[in-house]
């Protein structure tokens, strides 16, 4: 049978195959690489940013998809203003708004800091100034104190600027990790920086000089550092939820004991009364006893907990990814079983921060709209989601 | 897709991590290390792809002769080299199969080195569940995407001059190893078909390279020197690289 098959048209054969398959070869890289959330050429735009929503005077605030700063009214549900306009876009915000006095301010990752009018959303002023090029991506939000703001930069600087004009008052002299991702946090006259590499500085918030203490673990920093009393908290890539004493070279303890979690502690963990709550990327909130790291209990909330616990008087509130949050009393004694309080379904992913206030969480789903979810009545209130998307 | 990423996506990410923090952190000489590893894993088959070409090389008097002989009666001396080929125990086919298995690897391997170096929060949020629990894995994360100059998550395009030269050793060794594997022809229909391939390939890859991750580019680029390396010493020698097929020496005598 062989023997009768041409020779030409099997070599002829052979080279159509290998013509075809060179050509498949694009289709098939292009189709490998969809369904991930980057791009091929490249991987350098990311695909939507997830700003948390503030509450402050009634009105939220929060950061669109598409990069706008948008305020909404929380009792009437109709958007206050938005900036800029439709036709203006800026770039993905992933940070979370944050007011002071008559100003919301806003960090995008495209590498700038705005600040805006709160009351009508009017631009003030941004920084680097207009034609002075661009700082990196701003992802962790930026943190304010007396008058100041300071920000992590993925150009691996931390910056610190006047709120009322937008003026630098310092940037740090040196590089301190390849990027910064998360926000500093400040104490006393110190602000504290997590990095990606696993280094955690301390910087004088006067003059922005690192001041001498480093701690380095042997694993990146997943989360932002949380300073209580004289410790600092902060979760790893090493599946390690960290203790640091401030000064010291050893970490006073890791959490897990034993095996490290099923996965990062991205989210920043908050300490309460001696009790640490970390939302881990594996589902479950561990309650971990400050002093000793030792685990009081755990809640698998099904989900990766992305978005940092928050505790309003005494109520915890958690919502995993896939948009259940929980709301736990922190003054009840669990003993074998963990029953949160409210278990409220919010019907979309969530991986931005929230925020609550007056028994009312304000949420903000990854399809880019708001909700309200009533923790007494435990389900969302009545109205909304309300969209952030514009309609073209 | 999860089949996918459970089988082969996300063991050949973890892999590539793993040798990265192995390896001092340097990700491109995890790339070149992985390299390493999926040409030992598909050795079997490189092997015989590599006996055939030598064979059919060794083989090149006795088509020659036959050419003479039924030179004027094209069916009778392709039953006759047909023959010569089930004789020799050789399949012309035989040297597609290596490429056919090295394309999911690919495609694996360009997922892994983009979902790696996690290049935006999403990425790195999506990397995070996608690792195994070794300790090794997730200390390594981040990891820096520098490597000799270039940028490895970037496009070669976007790395300029090292970009652009990374696409040229890509589509150069290319075109050397495929001369190399490159069985004679017989007739000039053959020799042209084969001359464009032997072009064409290359420069298809070379765009391919410009067009993708660097860190790709590195990948062929290193699997092309291994592929030329192996053909010398499998094959003793440099092939049809240096060799001329009767027609091109016909054309080059004038006749």
């Amino acid at each position: 049978m062989v023997d009768t098959i041409p020779y030409l048209s099997y070599r002829m054969k052979q080279a159509k195959v290998s013509l075809l398959i060179a050509i498949a070869v694009l289709p098939l890289v292009l189709v490998s690489c969809s369904g991930t959330p980057f791009s091929c050429s490249g991987a350098a735009q990311p695909t939507g940013g997830w700003s948390g929503p503030v509450f402050h005077d009634g009105i939220i605030y929060v950061g669109s998809k598409d990069g706008r700063v948008i305020a909404i009214n929380a009792s009437s549900r109709e958007e206050k203003w938005q900036w800029p306009d439709t036709t203006g876009i800026r770039g993905l915000i992933y940070t979370t708004p944050i007011v002071d006095g008559d100003l919301v301010c806003i960090g995008t990752y495209s590498g700038e800091v705005y600040a805006l009018n709160r009351a009508d959303g009017e631009y003030i002023w941004v920084y680097p100034p207009k034609g002075e090029g661009y700082i990196g991506a701003v992802v962790g939000s930026p943190v304010i104190a007396n008058g100041i703001m300071y920000i992590s930069s993925s150009n691996g600087k931390v910056y610190a600027l006047n709120t009322t004009n937008g003026k630098r008052k310092w940037e740090t002299d040196h590089v301190l990790a390849g990027k910064l991702w998360t926000s500093p946090a400040v104490m006393g006259g110190t602000l504290y920086v997590s990095t990606l590499d696993g280094h955690i500085y301390d910087v004088s918030l006067e003059t922005g000089e690192l001041l001498g203490w480093s701690f380095i673990a042997e694993a990146g920093f997943a989360s932002s550092p949380v300073v209580y009393e004289d410790h600092i908290y902060v979760g790893s890539f090493d599946r390690y939820l960290y203790s640091i004493e401030i000064g010291s070279n050893v970490s006073t303890w890791k959490f897990p004991q034993q095996k490290p979690a099923g996965n990062w502690f991205w989210a920043s963990p908050i300490v309460n009364e001696g009790i640490v709550y970390a939302g881990c990327l594996d589902g479950k909130l561990y309650a971990i006893e400050a002093e000793t790291g030792e685990k009081l209990w755990e809640f698998d909330a099904g989900s990766p907990i992305i978005s940092s616990p928050i505790l309003r008087d005494n109520l915890l509130i958690i919502i995993g990814e896939l948009g259940t949050l929980y709301v736990f009393d922190v003054d009840t004694e669990f003993e074998e079983e963990v029953v949160p309080l409210r278990t409220i379904s919010i019907g979309a992913s969530v991986k931005s921060s929230f925020c609550a206030r007056d028994g009312l969480v304000y949420v903000r789903g990854e399809d880019d709209s708001i909700y309200v979810a009533d923790i007494e009545r435990g389900e969302i209130v009545e109205g909304w989601p309300v969209s952030l998307t514009t309609e073209k | 897709m999860e089949a996918w990423n459970l089988i082969i996506g996300n063991p050949v990410l973890n892999v590539l991590i793993a040798l990265s923090h192995g390896l001092g952190g340097s990700f491109g000489l995890a790339i070149i290390a992985l390299t390493i590893i999926v040409r030992l894993i598909t050795w079997p088959l490189n092997k015989r792809q590599l006996n055939s070409t030598k064979a059919l090389q060794e083989m090149q008097p006795k088509i020659q002769e036959l050419q003479k002989k039924y030179g004027k009666n094209q069916q009778k001396l392709q039953q006759e080299m047909m023959k010569l080929y089930k004789e020799a125990g050789v399949n012309p086919l035989g040297c597609l199969w290596p490429m056919l298995v090295q394309f999911p690897i690919w495609i694996a391997l360009y997922q892994a080195i983009m979902r790696a170096l996690a290049t935006t929060p999403e990425n790195l949020l999506d990397l995070a569940q996608r690792l195994y629990s070794w300790g090794i894995v997730n200390q390594a994360i981040p990891l820096s995407s520098q490597f000799l100059g270039l940028d490895l998550g970037q496009t070669a395009s976007a790395n300029g001059g090292l970009g652009l030269l990374l696409a040229i050793i890509v589509g150069g060794t290319m075109w050397v190893q495929q001369k190399m594997t490159q069985a004679p022809a017989v007739d000039p229909r053959q020799e042209s078909t084969s001359r464009m391939m032997t072009l064409m390939m290359p420069v298809m890859f070379g765009l391919l390279t410009f067009s993708f991750a660097a860190g790709l580019g590195l990948y062929w680029a290193t699997s092309n020197i291994i592929g030329i390396i192996t053909q010398y010493f499998i094959t003793g020698g440099w092939g049809n690289l240096k060799f001329q097929s009767p027609f091109q020496r016909a054309s080059a005598e004038g006749k």
